[in-house]
C-alpha cells in the first residue's frame, strides 16, 4: 500500500496533458484517491500518436497503440481512470455525482472552457460547497488573453526563460523546447490546494484557485526581472557557466555524445582538480589562475585545458575519482544511463511495473522517501475506462444504467471501436 | 486578511536556494516561516544580480524574491548550543525543512527523535539523498541537472547539454521538498502522525515528468532532439516576425488548418506536400518561407492576437525588458513592485496562484529579511532571556 499521508482526499481529474494529471498522480503516490475522467470518445492528447513505426513514443508490443504511449504513461499513475464523455445528459450526471464525491477538482482547459461547458466554479460549489476547484490554464482565468491555447513550452517563451536558456551567442531559431512548467506547475499546485483544505477547517468551504502556468514559471526565475529592473540589463543566456565561478562547466568524455560537468567553486577545490590534471603549480599562489580573480580572466584557457584533460576518461569513471577528492564533478546522463548508477540501485529508487501491453521493463521511480510509509506504484496507469463499472457503482448508478451508458458510448474502454 | 497558511510554523534549515524556494511556498501564504541561516552567509544571498552591481550580502535578487515574509535567525548549527536552539524552535512547528550535509542532517533529525518517534515532520534535501554510496557527494545546480537526464534532452545533437539555466534545478527541488512537505502538514493535522522525507535531488529531477529516462525507459526508444524549427512536424519551433520570434506549436491537425486558414492560405491544409508525412519534411523550406513571408509584415503581438483569434497555438517569445508591460501580465499585476529598506523600490513575481480572487495588490508578502534581523525577537519568543541571547552571541552560536 502507498503511502498515506493523503488518505482520504478524494480527487476529481478533468485535466490532460502533464501539469494536471501528473500532479494528480504524485497525490495518488501519497495516498489519495484520484479519479481520472479521460476524455470519450475523443483521445487525450498523450494518447495520440502517428505511425508507431515511426512514432518513438509508441512502445512495442501488440494491444492498442494509444495504451503504448510513453507520455500518457507518465503521468498517470496511482489512480482510477473512467472514459465518460462530459457533453452528454448522463455523462453530466455522472460528473456531478463526482463532484459531490470530491474534495479536489482539477480542471484544466483553456480558460473559458469549464465554463462553457457548465462546470464553472460557481456551479461545481453549489453541487458541493467543500470542493476546491483548481484552474490550470496558462494564461489564467481572466485577462485580455483569455481562451488563448498554448502549450506549457510557449509560457516558457513568454515568462523571458527561452531566451536565456540557450548557447551563448545562439539564435531563437535554435530555441531547444523544453516542458518545465509540465514538471514545476504540479509542486505548486499541491500546496495551493492543501492549503485550501486547512482554509476548509476554518470556513467550512472550499476555494476556487487560479493557477496561471505562466505565473508559476515567473516566480521561479527572479534574476530575470531583477537584471533588467535593477540594472536595466537583459539577461542573456550563460549556458552551463557562472559569471562567478572558473571553472564551471560541461566537457567532453570519451565516448560519442558523452560529457562530464565539472565545477570548483573554492580555491581548495581548484587546488584538488589541478592536481589531478598534472598542474598542481596553476593553484600555487604565484600563478594567476591559483586566484577566483585570475581564473575568471582565463575562461576560456582553461576550460581548453580542462577539455583536454577530460576527453580520454569515461565520464563515470572520472566523476568518480574527481568526488573522491571533494571535486563538484558528475556525468551527463542520456536517456538510458540512470540504469548504470549504483547509488539509484542501491536505494530501489526503479519500478518495475506490470502491463498488458507494454514489456516489462524497469521505469523510473519517485520524487521522496517516506518513512514509515514509503509511496509505492499500486496502480499502474490504468487503460482507458478500466474502472467504469467500479466507479459508476460506487457512485450509485445500476448495472442497468451502466449498460445504457456503454451502448450509447458516454462510457467505453476502447478508443478504437467508438463511433462518434 | 487571513491568509491559507496562517498559523502553520514551518522552519528552514541551511540557506541554500532549494530551502528558500521551498520556504517560499509558505511565507507567502500566511505560515510562520522562520528562516536559520548559517554563520558562513546563506548562498541564496550570494546570487547576482544586485541593485547597480554592487554586493550586499541583503540585496541579492534571489534572496529579496525568495525570502518573502520570512524571519531570519542565524544560528550554527554544528554546536550544542546551536542545537539546543534548534530544537526548542522546532518543537512545536509543523515542519522543518533542511538542505545541508548528510551527517549534518541525521544529527538534527536524531534531535527530534524520542527513541524511534518523530517529534516532527522533517524534510531533508540532499544531492543523492540520506543513504547511499553517493550520499556524501557534493553537487551543485549544474550537475544535478546533468544527473537528472535533461541536459541531455536539452541539447542540441552533437553539442554539450545544457541546463535549464541558472538555479532551475535546484528551485524544483526545492519546489518538490514543498509539495511532499505540504502533505506531511495536513497528515500531521488530520492523522497526527509525523514523516521522516527523504528528498533527493537526482530522484526529484529524474523522476519528474520530463525526465528523458522516465520516456526511454517506458519503450527503450530514444526521443529525437528536438531543437529548433521542426521541419517534420510544423510549423514548431522559433519564427521571425517583424520585431521579434514567434513560438509555434502548430504542427497537428487542427490546429494546423487554422494556422493555414488565419495567414490566408486555407490550401495548404490540403496540400499533400504539406500533410502527407512522406513528403512533408521535404517541403520544410517553402513552407517556412511562406509563413515567415507573412509574419514579416506583423509585429509579434499582432502576429499573437491574428492566430490566436483563430485558435492557432502560438505566443511571442519575450525578453525580460518586455515582461512587465505584457497585457495579461499588467492586467493580472503579474509582478509587484515592493519597497525593499536599504533599496528602494524592487520588482519580485507575483503570487503563483490566485485563491478566492486573492490578486497581487491584496497579497500580504512582506519584504525578505536582512540578515539576522530576526535573531532576538525570536529568541525570546522562545523564552531565551536577555544574558542568555548576549551569551549565545558571545559563544558564536548566533550572530
Amino acid at each position: 500500500m502507498t503511502s498515506q499521508l493523503l488518505k482520504g482526499i478524494n480527487v476529481l481529474e478533468i485535466a490532460e496533458v502533464w501539469a494536471g494529471p501528473f500532479g494528480c498522480s504524485l497525490m495518488g503516490d501519497l495516498g489519495a484517491d484520484v479519479i481520472k475522467v479521460e476524455s470519450y470518445p475523443r483521445k487525450s492528447e498523450t494518447r495520440n500518436a502517428g505511425d508507431p513505426k515511426l512514432d518513438p513514443r509508441v512502445a512495442e508490443g501488440e494491444g492498442p497503440i494509444y495504451e503504448r504511449i510513453n507520455t500518457h504513461h507518465h503521468g498517470n499513475r496511482n489512480k482510477r481512470n473512467l472514459a465518460l464523455d462530459i457533453r452528454t445528459p448522463e455523462g453530466r450526471e455522472v460528473l456531478t455525482r463526482l463532484i459531490k464525491w470530491g474534495d479536489i477538482l482539477v480542471e484544466s482547459f483553456s480558460a473559458g472552457t469549464i465554463d462553457r461547458l457548465g462546470y464553472g466554479w460557481d456551479t461545481v460549489r453549489e453541487i458541493n460547497e467543500r470542493i476546491t476547484m483548481l484552474s490550470l490554464a496558462g494564461w489564467g482565468q481572466e485577462g485580455p488573453y483569455l481562451g488563448r491555447i498554448m502549450f506549457g513550452v510557449g509560457f516558457d517563451a513568454m515568462a523571458g526563460h527561452s531566451l536565456i536558456r540557450g548557447y551563448q551567442n545562439g539564435t531563437p531559431e535554435e530555441m531547444i523546447p523544453i516542458l518545465h512548467s509540465d514538471a514545476t506547475v504540479p509542486l505548486t499546485w499541491i500546496v495551493a490546494v492543501l492549503g485550501s483544505l486547512i482554509e476548509r477547517e476554518r470556513s467550512g468551504k472550499g476555494s476556487y484557485i487560479d493557477l496561471a502556468q505562466i505565473e508559476d514559471l515567473a516566480w521561479q526565475f527572479p534574476g530575470i526581472i531583477s537584471e533588467w529592473k535593477m540594472n536595466n540589463r537583459v539577461a542573456s543566456p550563460v549556458a552551463n557557466s557562472d559569471p562567478s565561478i572558473v571553472p564551471h562547466g560541461c566537457y567532453k568524455s570519451a565516448g560519442e555524445d558523452s560529457w562530464i560537468n565539472i565545477a570548483a567553486e573554492t580555491d581548495s577545490q581548484w587546488e584538488s582538480l589541478v592536481t589531478m590534471m598534472g598542474h598542481s603549480e596553476w593553484a600555487e599562489l604565484k600563478h594567476p589562475w591559483s586566484s577566483i580573480i585570475g581564473r575568471i580572466d582565463s575562461r576560456a584557457d582553461i576550460n581548453s585545458h580542462i577539455n583536454q584533460f577530460t576527453k580520454d576518461y569515461d565520464s563515470f569513471d572520472l566523476a568518480d575519482k574527481l568526488q573522491a577528492q571533494g571535486i563538484i564533478a558528475a556525468p551527463v546522463l542520456s536517456p538510458p544511463d540512470p540504469l548504470m548508477s549504483p547509488q539509484l540501485h542501491d536505494r530501489n529508487w526503479f519500478q518495475i511495473i506490470d502491463h498488458p501491453y507494454i514489456p516489462e521493463r524497469l521505469l523510473g521511480g519517485f520524487l521522496w522517501k517516506i518513512e514509515p510509509d514509503p509511496p509505492s506504484w499500486d496502480q499502474r496507469a490504468a487503460l482507458v475506462g478500466e474502472n467504469n463499472d467500479e466507479i459508476l457503482m460506487q457512485l450509485g448508478f445500476s448495472s442497468d444504467d451502466i449498460l445504457q451508458m456503454r451502448k450509447k458510448e458516454v462510457i467505453g474502454d476502447s478508443y478504437d471501436e467508438a463511433t462518434r | 486578511m487571513t491568509q491559507p497558511l496562517n498559523g502553520l510554523k514551518i522552519i528552514e534549515i541551511g540557506g541554500t536556494v532549494s530551502v528558500s524556494a521551498a520556504g517560499k511556498k509558505f511565507s507567502d501564504f500566511g505560515a510562520n516561516v522562520i528562516k536559520i541561516e548559517p554563520p558562513s552567509v546563506s548562498d541564496v544571498r550570494k546570487i547576482a544580480p544586485f541593485p547597480d552591481d554592487i554586493f550586499h550580502i541583503d540585496k541579492g535578487a534571489v534572496h529579496l524574491a525568495f525570502d518573502t515574509s520570512k524571519r531570519s535567525i542565524v544560528i550554527d548549527h554544528l554546536t550544542n548550543s546551536g542545537k539546543e536552539i534548534i530544537q526548542r524552535l522546532g518543537k512545536d512547528a509543523d515542519l522543518i525543512i533542511m538542505d545541508i550535509p548528510v551527517t549534518e542532517a541525521q544529527d538534527l533529525i536524531n534531535i527530534f527523535k524520542d527513541g524511534d518517534n518523530l517529534l516532527t515532520n522533517v524534510v531533508t534535501i540532499t544531492p543523492h539523498g540520506m543513504t547511499g554510496p553517493y550520499k556524501d557527494r557534493v553537487e551543485n545546480d549544474l550537475t544535478l541537472f546533468g544527473w537528472s537526464t535533461r541536459s541531455h534532452r536539452h541539447s542540441i545533437a552533437g553539442r554539450e547539454p545544457l541546463r535549464y539555466g541558472p538555479y532551475a534545478g535546484v528551485v524544483q527541488i526545492g519546489s518538490t521538498a514543498a509539495a511532499v512537505g505540504m502533505a506531511a502538514v495536513w497528515s500531521k493535522r488530520n492523522e497526527g502522525m509525523n514523516r521522516l522525507v527523504d528528498v533527493s535531488g537526482v530522484e526529484a529531477l529524474m523522476g519528474n515528468v520530463d525526465s528523458g529516462f522516465f520516456l526511454w525507459a517506458v519503450n527503450g526508444a530514444l526521443q529525437p532532439r528536438s531543437a529548433g524549427q521542426s521541419s517534420g512536424l510544423y510549423p514548431s519551433g522559433a519564427y521571425k516576425c517583424k520585431d521579434g520570434y514567434m513560438l509555434f506549436s502548430a504542427g497537428r491537425d487542427p490546429v494546423y488548418s487554422r494556422l493555414c486558414n488565419a495567414i490566408g492560405r486555407p490550401d495548404l491544409a490540403t496540400d499533400k506536400r504539406f500533410t502527407d508525412p512522406e513528403e512533408k519534411p521535404k517541403n520544410f523550406e517553402i513552407f517556412k518561407k511562406i509563413l515567415e513571408d507573412w509574419l514579416a509584415t506583423r509585429t509579434k503581438y499582432e502576429a499573437f492576437d491574428e492566430l490566436q483569434e483563430q485558435g492557432v497555438m502560438c505566443c511571442p517569445v519575450l525578453d525580460a525588458s518586455e515582461l512587465e508591460n505584457d497585457p495579461q501580465s499588467v492586467y493580472r499585476k503579474s509582478y509587484i513592485t515592493r519597497n525593499q529598506d536599504g533599496i528602494g523600490d524592487i520588482t519580485i513575481a507575483g503570487p503563483p496562484f490566485r485563491m478566492n480572487g486573492l490578486y497581487s495588490d491584496a497579497w500580504e508578502s512582506k519584504p525578505a529579511p536582512n540578515l539576522s534581523e530576526h535573531t532576538t525577537e525570536i529568541l525570546q519568543e522562545h523564552g531565551y532571556g536577555t544574558q542568555e541571547i548576549i551569551a549565545l552571541f558571545r559563544a558564536g552560536v548566533t550572530t
